[in-house]
Parts: structure tokens; sequence; C-alpha cells
């Protein structure tokens, strides 16, 4: 007999309900949402403010919790998980992507995407190593001594970028990535991200305001009053 | 990149409140090492609980008779005995005070064995001359005296049989301290010497000195020596040389209490002000605890952090206050020693700022960092 590998199933959210209590007020934000994102899936989701995009990037990223429902990742189930173990399951595997770019601002653009890397085992050759070659991946190899004030703002988004893939992590989380930066800078963004799922395999959840971002996407999700009301694939990226 | 590298950074980020949050630590552990120094030179650095003094129970400023002196060497509980006359003599300048002792020779050295070093033949040369003087190291130094150079001390409260306050002296030796804490600046004559010269009060000492026997605690000579003298007209207070030497400062100022106040006061002041300024730097940087979390930095490595930020600006605060007051007390140990023999950063007073610093950099330091490790990283990532 042989044993075949499991195929990993993405990222599954099931029956999940997320409410907040705004002063007397119970708002709620999911009510019993499904969702399925398969590994190697690109997902752009779009959605008014308020409609839960943040939240629901943050449930799957272990940030907050679900008042009920089931989250998996991978072949981790989220909602069984304490703090610690959360913060652990997330430093190795998931990479997060912040609009505002989210940088230490007295760190230089390697310290910066070092920083993820001082929670794993490799020494600081081992750490040096990984972060030059996350560098030159982003094209920022010769900006390594960089403080982000120093860099523009498609720079910056570069490095967050770097510093979310310093641990190889299975799942890159992108909360609005191109929402601070022009066109230009933003179509370069989102063409690394695009390649980053296609060559490098890596799962990409990114929440959008922006209509031509989900042309890099392979599908795209519209979330209104905590549903999804419509999901469609992209032509740019399928094709 | 390391932990510590990253605190460090943290800490140099906004450079001039770093500095500013350090000076005033700073200034906080100067005031109190040099105010502890000050209070531990004014009450006698050198004293110990071993040595005990009897003075007058109506007050060490009453005389006692030198004929107590036998009545106590008979007890058993004592082993060794000697006495003292004190006065505060002035040489050249009235503003040039030094203190005096009147004793006898042999019994005061044995007294104070191991804390003076009285040189080869210094004892002998005094007991065979008459105007001796023993003149301590320190004032040696600061007048250029010399042994065998003939000298005059001017006593304000001392005048002799001819009606006189001058006091002639050769000096017959120069001791020192058994260590750099122990006060020499004073002299010694013999007391035959100084209380046949005198018009007043002969015959009677400032107090004894006693070393108890063998085997027999300060307790039981106290209780012997003062029960010998009870309902007599001398009454006797035994106490050990460190109650003797608070009780005598204390006549002047409750110099513990001032310096507790002094303290006090500066440390509550920086205590606030430290305690404001790392709770906003922290709540500064909210938005980057939320983003360390989200990278996985766990709360109690975030709290660990703050707290050791707080305890690297402590650290260096304590080691700059500490040194200036070390220095300090070089600068100010010259002009201060009259009043204050020995202005000395001690051991114990060291430990002691030691140990403040620890207690008030997890005080300042402690509600920031249960805040930054609390925090949700939803809320954090929202500047909460």
């Amino acid at each position: 007999m042989t044993i075949q590998p499991q195929e990993n199933p993405g990222v599954r959210l099931q029956g999940v309900n997320k409410g907040y209590r705004i002063g007397n007020e119970q708002v709620t934000i999911f009510d019993d949402l499904d969702l399925t994102i398969p590994e190697g899936d690109f997902v752009a989701v779009m959605g008014p403010s308020g409609s839960g995009k943040s939240t629901l990037l943050n449930m799957i990223g272990g940030i907050d919790r679900p008042d009920s429902g089931q989250i998996t990742c991978g072949f981790s189930k989220l909602n069984t998980m304490s703090e610690g173990a959360m913060g652990r399951w997330r430093a190795s595997n998931v990479g997060y992507v912040f609009q505002f770019y989210n940088l230490m601002p007295m760190l230089s653009a390697a310290q910066n995407v070092e920083l993820p890397l001082l929670l794993t085992k490799l020494n600081a050759r081992q750490r040096k190593e990984r972060v030059e070659t996350v560098l030159k991946l982003v094209g920022l190899g010769n900006r390594a001594k960089h403080l982000p004030s120093e860099l523009s703002g498609g720079q910056m988004q570069r490095v967050g970028i770097a510093r979310a893939l310093a641990v190889d992590p299975k799942i890159l989380l992108c909360d609005e990535p191109t929402g601070d930066l022009d066109r230009k800078s933003a179509d370069e963004i989102l063409e690394m991200l695009r390649v980053l799922n296609k060559e490098f395999g890596k799962t990409i959840v990114m929440v959008t305001h922006d209509d031509s971002a989900c042309r890099f996407a392979k599908r795209t999700l519209r979330l209104d009053k905590g549903k999804f009301v419509e999901s469609a694939p992209i032509t740019a990226q399928a094709a | 990149m390391n932990t510590f590298k990253l605190i460090r950074l943290n800490m140099a980020r906004k450079r001039i409140r770093s500095v500013l949050l350090v000076l005033s630590i700073a200034i906080a552990f100067f005031i109190y090492a040099l105010l502890a120094s000050f209070e531990h030179g004014f009450k006698g650095a050198d004293s110990t609980s071993e040595r005990l003094v009897v003075s007058a129970k109506a007050g060490a400023a009453q005389l006692l008779p030198i004929s107590s002196l036998d009545r106590i060497a008979q007890l058993p509980e004592v082993a060794t005995v000697t006495y003292r006359s004190n006065f505060r003599a002035t040489f050249n300048d009235p503003k040039n005070f030094m203190g005096a002792n009147a004793v006898d020779p042999s019994s005061y050295a044995a007294y104070f064995e191991g804390q003076y070093n009285f040189g080869e033949g210094q004892i002998a040369a005094l007991e065979t001359q008459r105007d001796g003087l023993l003149v301590g190291a320190a004032i040696a130094a600061r007048e250029g005296w010399k042994v065998g150079d003939r000298i005059v001390l001017n006593s304000p409260f001392e005048r002799k049989l001819d009606g006189t306050r001058n006091w002639q002296f050769q000096i017959a030796g120069i001791f020192e301290g058994t260590g750099p804490a122990i006060d020499t600046n004073f002299v010694i004559m013999r007391y035959d010497y100084f209380n046949l010269g005198r018009q007043n009060n002969q015959d009677t000492v400032a107090n004894f000195g006693i070393l108890p026997a063998s085997g027999v605690s300060a307790d039981q000579v106290i209780a012997a020596v003062d029960a010998r003298f009870a309902n007599s007209a001398h009454e006797t207070q035994t106490r050990t040389e460190n109650d003797f030497m608070k009780a005598f400062v204390e006549q002047f100022a409750d110099v513990t209490t001032i310096v507790q106040l002094v303290v006090g006061a500066a440390f509550v002041t920086i205590l606030m002000i430290v305690a404001n300024t790392m709770f906003f730097a922290i709540r500064e940087r909210t938005l980057e605890i939320g983003v360390l979390k989200v990278l996985g930095f766990s709360g109690g490595y975030i709290m660990r952090a703050v707290l050791a930020e707080t305890l690297w600006i402590f650290a260096i605060g304590v080691t700059l206050g500490m040194g200036a007051a070390y220095g300090a007390g070089i600068v100010l140990s010259g002009p201060l020693s009259t009043i204050v023999p020995s202005l000395t950063l001690t051991p114990s007073i060291i430990v002691n700022a030691t140990l403040l610093a620890l207690v008030f950099s997890l005080l300042t330091g402690g509600l920031p960092a249960i805040n930054a490790m609390r925090i949700p990283t939803t809320a954090a990532l929202k500047g909460a």
C-alpha cells in the first residue's frame, strides 16, 4: 500500500460569524460565511468600506478570531490555537503586506526585512544571506542600508513585500498594497505579486479598492454586508 | 541585527528625549549618591557596632570623671577600656578647624586596632614625649606638617592654666587609616598633658571606649557598665559606636530624615517624568507594536523589550549619576573634610542605587510594557 501525499486544502472558512459591539449596538460583519481559497490561488477581495475586507484578512492571518465557525489554513485549525501558537504559526506561514508599509522607521531596509527572521533559528550569516536574496528579488539589492525615510513609496512597499517574503511563507495577505502608490508604482507592485503567485506558488489574498488591481489576480471576490456577492475570474492573470 | 540592537535603535530614535531622560535619572541618582555619602561620612564612616562608647546619661555633651575608668576596667565583661577628651582646635586661621583627641596612647591604639596604622614606634614616641602630637595623614598632607615640626594649636573652648588658648606641640608621628574611607582629619595628644594644662574640667573625659571581653556580647557589656553606675552621680549610657555617632549627629540635625526627604522628592519627580515619558514613548509606537505582533513576535517578547529599554535608560542614568557623585566626592572631600571626614561612595550606596534603579525601571516601564503586551493586534494596527 502506498500513502498518497495529502493535498494542501489551502484556506478554508466554514460557517464563520463575526460581529463587533459598538456602544450598545451589536454590528454583524459576517453571518455564516464560507470561503475556500485553494493553495496557489491569487484572490482579490473588493467591497465598500465596512464590508469586512480587512476583518476577513485578519481572520485568515490569525490576527483576529471569529465569534464562531472554523478557519483552516493548510492543515492548521486556527480556532483551536492559543495566542502564542497563533503567533508562532503566523511567523512561519503568513506574510503580511500593509497599505502604508508599516516599516520600522529606525531600521534600514535590510534590518526591516531581517526583523521576522529574528524569530527563526537562522544564524546571523544565514539571515544576512536571506535578506540579500529577498531584497534582490524585489529589486532593492542596492538599497539595503537605506532608511525608510530615504525610500520612495514604491520602494517602501517593495521592502514591505520583502519583509513578508523573508520567512518564505505559504500565504501572502495584502491589505490594499497599492492604496498609497501612484499608478506606475502600483502596477509594479501588483506585477511583483503576480510573479510571486505564478512563479513561486504563493497563495495571495489581496484586499483592494482598485478595480485595475484585480486584473493581476486570478479571481475577484466582492464583499457586501458580510456576504460574497460576486466571484469572477479575471482575464489578465487567467491568460 | 539582534534584539539588543533593536532596543538600542528604539532608544536612539528620539535622541534628545532619551538624553534628557537619562540626564534626569542621572541627576536623581547623583543627588542620592552624594547625599548618602554625606550622611554616611557625617555619621562616622569608620564607626562599628563592635566598639562601645560610654558617655554621660544626661547627654553626650556632659563630661564623666576619669575616676570611672577603674570601675569600668574592673568589670569582667570588659577587655579593653580607653578614654578621651575632645576639643576642636584651629591652626593659623580661626576657620581652619580640626578635631583633637586627648587620649591614653596605648589603650587608645588598642581600641582602634585595625582602623588606624600608627606605624612603628609612634605610640611609644607619644608616651615618651609629653607634648607630642600624632597627626592624621589627611591633616599632615593639608598643612604640610612632618615629624619633628613644632606647631601651636589654638582652642576656642579650652583655656590653659596661664589663661592663653595656645597649645604647643611637637609632631611625634603621622598616622594613616587602614582604608581609604577611614577619617584621618584629626590629631591625637596625651591626655595628661592636656588635662594638667587646662583651666577647666580637669579630671574629666568626654567618654570611655570599651572592647568587650572574648565571648561577651555588646548587650551584656552595655548592661554591666550602665548597672555599675546606676543611681550614682555620674550615670552612664553605653552604646555601640554606631549608635553613639548617630545620636551625636542628631544633636545638630536629623541628617537621615533630611537626606530621605530630599532624595525622596527628587526620586518622585524623576519617577513621574520617566513614567510619563515612557508611557507616551511606547504609546507612540502602538502601530509598530501591532506590526511586530503581526510578524509573530509574542506579547511577552514585546513586554520584555519595553522593560529592557527602560532598564537600559536607568542603567545609563545610574552609571552617569554615580560616576558624577564619585567625582564630586573626590572634589568635595578636601574642602568639606572638617565637616564630613569621609565623603566616600561606599559599596552599600552603590548596591542601594542599583536596587533602586531596578525597582524604578520596573515601576516606570511596567505599565507601558504590560499595555504593549496586552493590546490586541487589531487595535494596535489601528494605532489605538
